[in-house]
Formats: C-alpha cells, sequence, structure tokens
C-alpha cells in the first residue's frame, strides 16, 4: 500500500535533514579554527622553531576540510580514522613548530581548536560513543605533545598539569555532549516518524471506518429495516396459526427487493455512460424492482445507451405498460426485453396473462383507452411507435420501438 | 422418464443454501443430493468421485471459480451436466459459464418448484434458459457477427427463437407461434448453445494458430 510505504520516507527525510544540520556546524566550527590556526601562525610566523612544516601542516588540514566539506556523503570510518590521524598530527605537531620547551609558557597553541573539531563530528555524526573515542584519542596526542615539545611528563608542574587535564577533558566534553545531541535529535525524530505513522495510520482506519458506517447507513435504512419487518411479521404469522399466502407473498417480495437492493450496492460495477446518456437497462431494472405484485424480469442487449430524457420516456411508458399488466392481466411473470439494433430500439413487455381480443375501435367506444393512448403517444413522440398483439388466454405483448435519434 | 432419483452434485460456497438447496432438492422426492462441495476444486474432484447427473454451480467461489470448474467438469465428463444457479448481477459471468458447456443457468431468487424442474430437464438433455441470459447470448452474437463474419452466426430461424426466449416465452409458447414442435424449439435452443461453445473453442483454435502453437517445436 502507497499509503503506508509514504510516511516513513518523509520522515526519514526530516531526519536526516536535523543531523545534517549538527554536522553542519561541526564544519562550521572547523573552518573557524582553521583561520584561526593560519591567522595565529602568520601572526607568529618569525616566532615559529619550524615554519615550513607549520604552513605544511595548515595547508593540508585545509585541503582537508575543503575535502570534507564538499564529500559529506561520502564519509565513512575509514575517512573518520583519517580526519582523526591528520588532528592528532596537528596536535603532536605543536610540540615540533613551536620552540622547544616554549609549549605552555602562555604562548598560544599551534594546533588551536581544530583537532577539537574531529570528536564534535564524529560525535555528531556517529554518536556519543564514537565522539568520547576520538576525543580520548587527541585528548592522549595532547598529553603526548608535551614530550614531543621537549618536557618530559614528569617534569610538568602543577599548573601545566592542570592546563593538559583542562584540554583533554574539552575534548572529552565535546565528543560526548555533541554525540548525545544528536542522538536526542536522532531518538527525537524517529519518535516524530513513528507518531507520524501512527496518525497516517489511524487517518486510514478513519476513513475505513467512515466508509464503512456509509455502507452501513445504506444497509440499515433499507436491509436492516426489512429484516426486522421480515421477522416481525413472520413471528405474528407462525403465532397466527393460519397462513396468509398474501401475507407471506408480500414478506417474500419485500426480502426480493432488499436482496436486489444490496446486490446492486455491492456487486453492480459501475458503467461509465456516455455524457449525457443513460443507461435503458438499468432504468428498465429500476422499475422492475420498483413495481409490486408481479415477478418482472428484465432481459436487454446490452446497457443500451441513450439520451437521458428519451430513456425518461420510455421508462414512462414501461411503467404504464407494467401497471396494465398488474391491475388486468393476472399474469404470474412478465417480461422486459430491450433491444438494440444499428437504427432502433425496442422495448417489450410481455406478460403470461389472460389477455384480450384486442380492438382499438371497440376500446376507443368503451372509453377504455385512456392509458393505451398514453403510451402509444410516448412512442410517437419519440418518433417511433407502439403495437399491441393478444389473444384470450395467450398473454399480451406490447412493443415500443423507436428509432435511435442524434448517432449512437 | 425413469423414477430413479436425479444424482446432484451441489457447489456452493455457502453452507446455509447448500443445505437449503438440498432440502428442496430431496423433498421433491425427484433428485437426491450425492455431494456438497464448497470450492470449484472440490467440485471438479467430487464430480470424478460421485458421478453427478447434473452439478448444480453457483458461480462466485473463493479459489477455483465457477466457470473453470465447468470448463473442468464437462471436458472431464461430457455426460454431466452443468446447470449454473447464480444472482442476477453476475451475467456476465454466466455467458462465461455458458460458453464453458453449462446446460442451463437459473436464478437464485427462482422458486424451488423452478430449481426442480431446471434440474429435471437438464437431466433429460433440455437447455435451460431464461429471458435476460437470452438477451446476453443475442448481444453477444451480434458482437461477433459485426466484428467477424466468419465466425459461427445464429440462421435467421435460431435467432426467432432466441428473441422470443428473450420476451419471456416458454419453449411451447414458442412452437405454438412458429408452428414448430416444442422439441425443434429445444433443438434450435442446443444449437445455438454449441455454437457459443464452438465459437469460444474457435476463438481459442485461432489464438494458438497466430502465437505459432499448433506447430510443433523445432
Amino acid at each position: 500500500m502507497t499509503s503506508a510505504q509514504q510516511p516513513p520516507l518523509l520522515a526519514r527525510a526530516r531526519h536526516r535533514d536535523e543531523s545534517r544540520s549538527l554536522v553542519t556546524g561541526a564544519l562550521i566550527f572547523r573552518w573557524v579554527w582553521l583561520l584561526w590556526m593560519a591567522g595565529l601562525a602568520a601572526a607568529d610566523n618569525d616566532a615559529l622553531a619550524r615554519a615550513s612544516l607549520a604552513w605544511a601542516s595548515i595547508g593540508a588540514a585545509a585541503l582537508w576540510t575543503v575535502w570534507l566539506t564538499v564529500s559529506r556523503r561520502t564519509w565513512n570510518r575509514g575517512v573518520m580514522a583519517f580526519d582523526i590521524a591528520l588532528c592528532v598530527w596537528l596536535v603532536l605537531a605543536s610540540g615540533l613548530v613551536i620552540e622547544e620547551g616554549q609549549i605552555v609558557m602562555g604562548r598560544p597553541f599551534f594546533a588551536t581548536g581544530y583537532p577539537l573539531s574531529a570528536p564534535l563530528l564524529w560525535g555528531a555524526v556517529w554518536g556519543p560513543l564514537t565522539g568520547a573515542g576520538s576525543a580520548l584519542v587527541l585528548a592522549v596526542a595532547h598529553l603526548l605533545s608535551r614530550p614531543v615539545n621537549g618536557i618530559p611528563l614528569s617534569e610538568l608542574s602543577p599548573a601545566q598539569v592542570q592546563n593538559v587535564t583542562g584540554a583533554m577533558l574539552n575534548y572529552l566534553v565535546a565528543g560526548i555532549a555533541v554525540g548525545l545531541v544528536a542522538r536526542l535529535l536522532r531518538r527525537s525524530s524517529e519518535a516524530v516518524r513513528r507518531a507520524n505513522e501512527e496518525t497516517l495510520m489511524e487517518r486510514e482506519v478513519a476513513a475505513r471506518l467512515a466508509e464503512r458506517q456509509a455502507l452501513a447507513r445504506a444497509i440499515h435504512d433499507s436491509v436492516l429495516q426489512s429484516l426486522a419487518l421480515i421477522n416481525k411479521k413472520s413471528r405474528e404469522l407462525a403465532a397466527s396459526g393460519s397462513i396468509d399466502p398474501a401475507e407471506v407473498a408480500r414478506l417474500a417480495e419485500i426480502a426480493g427487493k432488499q436482496e436486489g437492493e444490496l446486490r446492486s450496492l455491492i456487486l453492480r460495477e459501475p458503467e461509465a455512460p456516455p455524457t449525457g446518456r443513460a443507461s435503458l437497462r438499468d432504468a428498465l431494472e429500476v422499475i422492475a424492482r420498483e413495481t409490486s405484485g408481479i415477478k418482472v424480469n428484465v432481459s436487454a442487449t446490452g446497457p443500451i445507451w441513450l439520451q437521458r430524457h428519451v430513456v425518461d420516456e420510455l421508462q414512462a411508458a414501461t411503467r404504464q405498460a407494467l401497471e396494465n399488466v398488474v391491475e388486468h392481466a393476472g399474469a404470474t411473470a412478465t417480461t422486459v426485453f430491450a433491444e438494440e439494433d444499428d437504427d432502433h430500439v425496442s422495448i417489450t413487455v410481455r406478460d403470461d396473462g389472460v389477455g384480450f381480443d384486442y380492438d382499438e375501435a371497440r376500446l376507443q367506444a368503451d372509453g377504455k383507452v385512456g392509458v393505451l393512448t398514453s403510451m402509444k403517444g410516448r412512442a410517437v413522440d419519440l418518433g417511433g411507435t407502439m403495437s399491441l398483439k393478444s389473444e384470450p388466454g395467450k398473454g399480451t405483448e406490447v412493443e415500443f420501438r423507436i428509432p435511435k435519434t442524434g448517432g449512437s | 422418464m425413469t423414477d430413479e432419483l436425479v444424482r446432484v452434485l451441489v457447489v456452493d460456497d455457502h453452507p446455509v443454501w447448500r443445505s437449503g438447496v438440498r432440502n428442496d432438492l430431496e423433498s421433491s422426492g425427484k433428485a437426491e443430493v450425492v455431494g456438497e462441495a464448497e470450492d470449484g476444486g472440490d467440485a471438479i474432484e467430487l464430480a470424478r468421485e460421485v458421478m453427478p447427473e447434473v452439478v448444480l454451480m453457483d458461480l462466485q467461489l473463493p479459489r477455483v471459480s465457477g466457470v473453470d470448474a465447468t470448463r473442468a467438469i464437462v471436458e472431464d465428463s461430457p455426460h454431466v451436466k452443468v446447470l449454473v444457479l447464480s444472482a442476477s448481477a453476475e451475467e456476465a459471468d454466466v455467458l462465461e459459464a455458458v460458453k464453458a458447456g453449462a446446460s442451463g443457468y437459473l436464478l437464485k431468487s427462482s422458486s424451488s418448484q423452478e430449481m426442480v424442474d431446471a434440474v429435471l430437464r437438464v437431466r433429460s438433455g433440455e437447455p435451460v434458459f431464461t429471458a435476460s441470459l437470452a438477451g446476453l447470448v443475442l448481444s453477444e452474437f451480434r458482437r461477433i457477427a459485426g466484428k467477424d463474419p466468419t465466425e459461427p452466426a445464429l440462421t435467421p430461424r435460431e435467432n426467432d427463437v432466441l428473441k422470443l426466449v428473450a420476451k419471456g416465452y416458454t419453449y411451447r409458447e414458442i412452437g405454438e407461434k412458429l408452428f414448430i414442435s416444442t422439441k425443434t424449439v429445444q433443438n434450435h435452443v442446443q444449437n445455438i448453445l454449441t455454437k457459443l461453445q464452438l465459437k469460444k473453442r474457435y476463438e481459442l483454435m485461432r489464438y494458438a494458430i497466430q502465437k505459432g502453437l499448433d506447430r510443433a517445436p523445432e
């Protein structure tokens, strides 16, 4: 389901954004420290013990910083190892660049804060443990920078020990703190993602529930009411002791009508009508369902698309014919057959009832022709005809036949 | 007519419906239910095992559909008649089932008496048609005739018969109208069904030839 796949993707994108902003921050600090390192070295150029080594180191750091800035998508553990090695080198190089024994005499430290950006960066990328690990390596390097500068560890003064310890702690605090923040961000965005997903799922469930409620309403409005009625009536019938066939037939009719409605609710695939057209078959099926007192079968050679007003007229004419059958024919079943050929549409209403001698003149004389005239009028208005075939005892067949106008 | 009970296999996925049909058939004293299946696959197997004469087939079945089961049963044992008992909204499927070899079609809303009659008629080789199925078959033949005149078409007489069936006339009434015997009407209807089934086979054959499936692999 696409709706179930989308939320994690969206949330993951947001999650990446958050850790990216932290990483961006670490990169910005790195640039600031690079410039500070270069600025200090330039200001103190004459005092440096090995100026060329200092500038080579600064150049390497600058190149590396540029590469890191443009290549952030490809970072892996190897990149991290190289970065830490470079920072360790910068820390140790301080011992070589600064005049021997001068490293803690109140002079600015050569590597400055640049190596601090390693625990910041990798803590941001991989969390507090990675941050702490890289901080530890750099803290040890910081400690070793003293012997490199010609000051044995055993000869460090209490003030120097304090100074070195403070610097080491700085590394650790930076690495761990950034790592913790990164982890917090990641976890909270994970929580946001999950919350999003849950909201979406809830919304989907709500939509499904609404759909079900709409269906339930439709079923309740007609089907359940009818079932309740059938239940009640049939109990009453059973209790009354004498079964009235008419009552039972009425119950069957109610059940049948509901069956049809439920079926059309569930099964019939909506056929897309050509614009402005309606299906004659559907219209006839509606009347078949609405007609009570007799079973009406509908057969058709397809949906038969016609202009809506034509369908309405034919539906009205057919309804009149069926009412006639119910009233006069004494039939048990009637069939409505709609047929379409290249240029005509015809509807036949056929019953198996008593039939009669069809004599239009006599019917006219007896004043019994009203409904027939009305039916015929509808067909003639559509440019068509109505014919009637009947014989006593052989049922009646009424046919409306109209030309298809305005193309198919 | 023999006095022996018609052996019927009832295929429907609703147990309540099956037991209702069983009750109707057996209380008529004219048929016995020799098996019940709730799925097309079970129906195909049972049709071999219990040797029914008539299979009362629902079309909306889980797994193997009623149409596929009809095809398999008729191919397996051509003497078994399949009578489709289906809901009105599935008429396109009914047409497919008839093409697959079903001998008749009855709506589920038909009365018990109509159902028993239909089972007996189908057993004796008479096709059971409803008006609405006739309408569908008529349109199917017109559709094909418009597209390809070389395919099996209806004769004018068959067309008349089919139209009258679509208007709700019984075979007897059609015979009277056309001045032919009821038996002849039945034969016409049977021929119409056979053409429909042939057409299906014809389509399959043409498809095979188009795809070169009739040639032996090189």
